[in-house]
């Protein structure tokens, strides 16, 4: 836990990441937006601090154009959003 | 058609190297494009069971067959669990 703030503190970018070696990099700015977004809902089912989640929130807005978050993000509002979260 | 393709061997034995280039080449293709279709962690081939197959491999599992500046053992998992 502590771990992870320490980890938020001295974020400076998305690191390598192991599951997508090449240079598109589209998967995982889809699978780290999951992965915040399920992330968030898990822990809230549970009742615990959903804090730990900004990890994955850092490393898609520092990976993802921010025309397809805001994207998505209407997407997800209106109900249309094609992920399973 | 074998036969015959052996018999006209027999009569040009300069054919053969075609036959083994042209083989080798086509043996390379077949066996990049199988390691894409069951190997590839982008490959999703039972959408039920196994939806997002790139979740499936450890944080420091190599997919790629060179790699020059990474150093894959030192890896670790970044994100918490849920």
């Amino acid at each position: 836990m502590e771990d992870i703030q320490a980890k938020l503190q001295n974020y400076r970018t998305a690191p390598f990441d192991a599951r997508f070696p090449n240079s598109n990099q589209t998967r995982n700015c889809w699978s780290n937006y999951l992965d915040f977004y399920r992330c968030q809902k898990a822990l809230d089912a549970k009742g615990v601090d959903t804090a730990p989640c900004d990890w994955y929130k850092r490393v898609f807005t520092s990976i993802c154009p921010i025309s397809w978050v805001q994207k998505w993000n209407d997407q997800r509002e209106e109900g249309n959003f094609p992920g399973k979260i | 058609m074998l036969w015959v393709i052996a018999k006209q061997l027999k009569s040009h034995p300069a054919l053969i190297p075609l036959f083994v280039f042209i083989g080798g080449g086509a043996a390379m293709s077949i066996a990049y494009l199988s390691r894409l279709a069951l190997r590839n962690p982008d490959v999703s081939w039972d959408r039920k069971n196994n939806p997002e197959p790139w979740n499936n491999m450890k944080p420091d599992q190599q997919y790629k067959l060179f790699t020059v500046n990474m150093d894959y053992s030192k890896l670790k998992k970044e994100g918490p669990d849920f």
